[in-house]
């Protein structure tokens, strides 16, 4: 696969990572990077090497790679996958937006035509949450329920999709249909990895159940959370009252995987803990790097649950620093 | 029956104020959990 081009498509906390990840491996020897803030594809691109190249805005064509890595803000990345896509490009996504995702799965037969991959939801949650889901699956003789729950942000841009998340609609998956729920609705508490520990969870505008229920057949229930506090859901419905933090705080997620085995019900939970825009950042490079490599499953437009082979996607994810856990005990 | 009807409204006032901060600010506390998170390492990777 030598001389396939990659691309990263936003420069923020998430997108700059993901670069710097890309670049630290022998398969992406050069890159170019894109921001519509032309300051900061500068500094950015300066600040990865000589082997980096940053186009400054505005842009009127499309980047020329053959992978192309989209961090832009939430709400942009499904006209941006589609005019890659007609040009034979694949597209790794790290969007946690309902309407991007949408968006990108309706790409799936024009990708597969055209034999090239649009990776959906290649961050913290979803992204690494699907992998997860994927990876304890293989303990099931079979798996009835899905249940998902992250904490934390990563930039600016994750921090306010989450604050709107919280005051949209869920979309649960649950006994073969759609149904939505209020946001900020259904605490449960959920445990997540130390030191994050115990927080409570609620619904939110969240993507996973539209990546989890196709790539899991004969699920029957799929549910996202989003750890938030009273004031959260209180001012969930208004603008941002404080600016969100730049780089976000420490972050986890938690994949609780119910079903049979050994004709016994069974319950495995795994998790992760780190930066969100740490942890999106470095899923969003070993997808783009999978996808270099020939190492997804199949082309086509889906989530990491159904693109690529959970077990090395982790080692090589523990090998960068991102490392997975698994929940041993009870709770209550 | 003025008077009465602005004490109502001040006591539903404060009562809801004293409510909000309490449903703000107050933690109900963790509970007990048994067990713990253990990292994947080399046979869960395999």
């Amino acid at each position: 696969m030598a001389g396939r081009s990659v691309a990263v498509i936003g420069l923020g906390a998430v997108g700059s990572r993901a670069a710097r990840q890309l670049l630290s491996s022998d398969q992406v020897p050069t890159l170019t990077v894109r921001d519509a803030d032309a300051d900061r594809a500068e500094t950015v691109g300066r600040s990865l090497g000589s082997t980096t190249t940053a186009e400054l805005p505005p842009y009127t064509d499309a980047v020329e790679a053959d992978i192309v890595v989209l961090a832009t803000p939430a709400g942009t990345h499904g006209a941006l996958a589609r005019d890659l896509v007609a040009r034979n490009r694949s597209v790794i996504s790290v969007s946690d937006s309902i309407d991007d995702v949408t968006a990108l799965a309706d790409l799936d037969s024009e990708a597969r035509e055209r034999g090239v991959s649009v990776v959906i939801g290649a961050g913290f949650s979803p992204g690494l949450s699907c992998v997860l889901a994927r990876h304890a699956s293989a303990d099931f003789s079979s798996i009835d329920e899905i249940h998902v729950a992250m904490s934390g942000t990563g930039g600016p841009a994750c921090a306010r999709q989450h604050h709107r998340a919280l005051g949209d609609w869920a979309i649960d998956w649950r006994d073969g249909g759609w149904v939505r729920r209020r946001g900020g609705s259904g605490r449960e508490l959920c445990w997540f990895p130390d030191p994050i520990a115990g927080k409570d969870c609620y619904r939110a505008a969240r993507p996973e159940s539209l990546l989890l229920a196709p790539a899991f057949g004969g699920v029957s229930r799929v549910t996202a959370r989003m750890a938030a506090t009273r004031r959260d859901r209180l001012t969930a419905r208004l603008p941002m009252l404080r600016p969100p933090h730049p780089e976000g705080g420490p972050g986890a997620i938690r994949v609780e995987v119910r079903g049979w085995r050994d004709d016994q019900r069974h319950v495995k939970i795994l998790g992760a803990m780190d930066r969100p825009a740490v942890g999106a950042g470095t899923v969003a490079a070993v997808a783009a790097l999978s996808v270099l490599d020939g190492q997804v499953l199949r082309p086509g437009a889906a989530g990491l649950a159904e693109l690529v082979d959970p077990v090395p996607f982790l080692a090589e994810l523990a090998r960068r620093g991102v490392k997975a856990a698994v929940f041993e005990g009870l709770t209550g | 029956m003025v008077t009465l009807f602005r004490r109502a409204l001040v006591a539903i006032g404060v009562a809801g104020f004293i409510a909000a901060v309490l449903r703000l600010r107050g933690s109900g506390g963790t509970p007990v959990r048994d067990g713990g998170w253990r990292e994947l390492t080399g046979p869960d990777l395999r």
